[in-house]
């Protein structure tokens, strides 16, 4: 319908004359083989072209994937370096035991505590009935304390642990 | 059965078979369809040598590009036609054959330059190849080529309404031009710069 070409224009007869004009012109004679010749040159030429594009895509793909490589790399660096807490938080983490403040007090019949020197702490439980001079003693039971013992095997220094709360609780 | 259509259905056949590298199927679309450019572009230029070139960078181009050709985009024809006109504007372009350096008035050859015999003939033609572009490819396709409407819009890429304007503006300028003897009795406006600049080689 949009075809329709309802409008005769004054021209149209002559631009009649020039189709039909135009019809009567021939484009030079070509010869088959000149045909296949530009076939197969263009057909040469889209090879080459071809192949120099796979080789361009090849190296472009080597690239990509190094540079892949590499970032991905860099980011599992950092990752694991996000994952893992630095030193100094761990340091400041609450300690599982608590710190004793009390000091070692040497016992009267081993050798003196020697700052240098390496000791070992072990923890016992002893019976309060071994201590005479404490008050409430005889009523027996078990005090915890640590021992300092020595290289040698030998007990150099105790402290008690809860040494006040027995105490506080035989003043009672 | 349509005979247009068995034939649109043959040369896309010809054009898929040449994609895959079929050699006898490019000498038989060049027989069928060589003189279709070469008028074409003898159109719009005017010129012998000039349409010759024109055909052989057309079916190059063809070995290209045949495999972008879509049968449901129109016909082998006018997808060719897409082609002529994209080197015939690129060539144009370059040759400066613009309507600021018109090609000489049929008065003006010599007897033995004529490209027709009648010289009313001869001398419409020289006033269409002095169109600015944009009419004269829409009148070419048209009035000479015979192509509907809707395929000249195809190929020139624009709605068919701007065709129909292009066809009346320009026949009416060919018509002036075609009346007047003197080349500056005639004011021609200046093609615009999109409808010097084709889209694609193969659309």
């Amino acid at each position: 319908m949009s075809d329709v070409r309802p409008i005769i224009h004054p021209l149209d007869s002559e631009l009649a004359q020039l189709r039909t004009a135009l019809r009567a012109v021939e484009a030079p004679p070509a010869d088959e083989t000149d045909i296949k010749a530009a076939f197969r040159a263009a057909a040469r030429a889209r090879a080459v072209s071809a192949a120099r594009l796979r080789r361009v895509r090849r190296t472009r793909a080597a690239i990509a994937a190094g540079v892949l490589v590499g970032v991905a790399g860099v980011l599992a660096v950092l990752v694991d370096g996000e994952r893992t807490p630095p030193a100094p938080s761990q340091a400041a983490a609450p300690p599982a035991t608590p710190l004793f403040v009390e000091p070692f007090q040497p016992l009267q019949s081993a050798p003196r505590l020697l700052p240098a020197a390496s000791y070992s702490v072990v923890r016992v439980r002893i019976p309060v009935s071994a201590f005479a001079m404490v008050p409430g003693s005889e009523e027996g039971g078990t005090i915890e304390a640590d021992l300092l013992v020595g290289e040698d095997g030998l007990a150099r220094g105790i402290r008690f642990i809860e040494a006040d709360a027995w105490l506080a609780s035989a003043e009672q | 059965m349509d005979e247009s259509a068995t034939d649109d259905r043959l040369e896309a056949r010809l054009l898929a078979e040449i994609a895959a590298g079929v050699e006898q199927s490019f000498v038989d679309l060049y027989r069928r369809r060589q003189q279709d450019v070469y008028r074409f572009a003898f159109a719009m230029a005017r010129s012998r040598s000039f349409a010759q070139d024109v055909t052989q960078e057309v079916f190059l181009n063809v070995l290209e590009n045949a495999r972008r050709f879509d049968s449901a985009k129109g016909s082998v024809r006018a997808w060719l036609f897409g082609c002529a006109r994209y080197v015939v504007l690129d060539r144009l372009r370059i040759e400066r054959r613009w309507t600021d350096e018109m090609p000489p008035e049929a008065a003006e050859l010599g007897a033995d330059e004529r490209l027709f015999a009648d010289q009313r003939t001869e001398r419409l033609h020289a006033a269409l190849a002095r169109l600015p572009v944009e009419y004269r490819e829409a009148l070419v396709l048209c009035e000479l080529q015979e192509l509907s409407y809707a395929e000249t819009a195809a190929v020139i890429g624009c709605p068919i309404g701007t065709v129909r304007s292009r066809l009346h503006r320009g026949k009416a300028l060919l018509a002036t031009m075609f009346a007047e003897r003197s080349d500056s009795a005639v004011e021609v406006e200046a093609p615009t710069e999109s409808a010097m600049r084709p889209r694609e080689v193969c659309p």
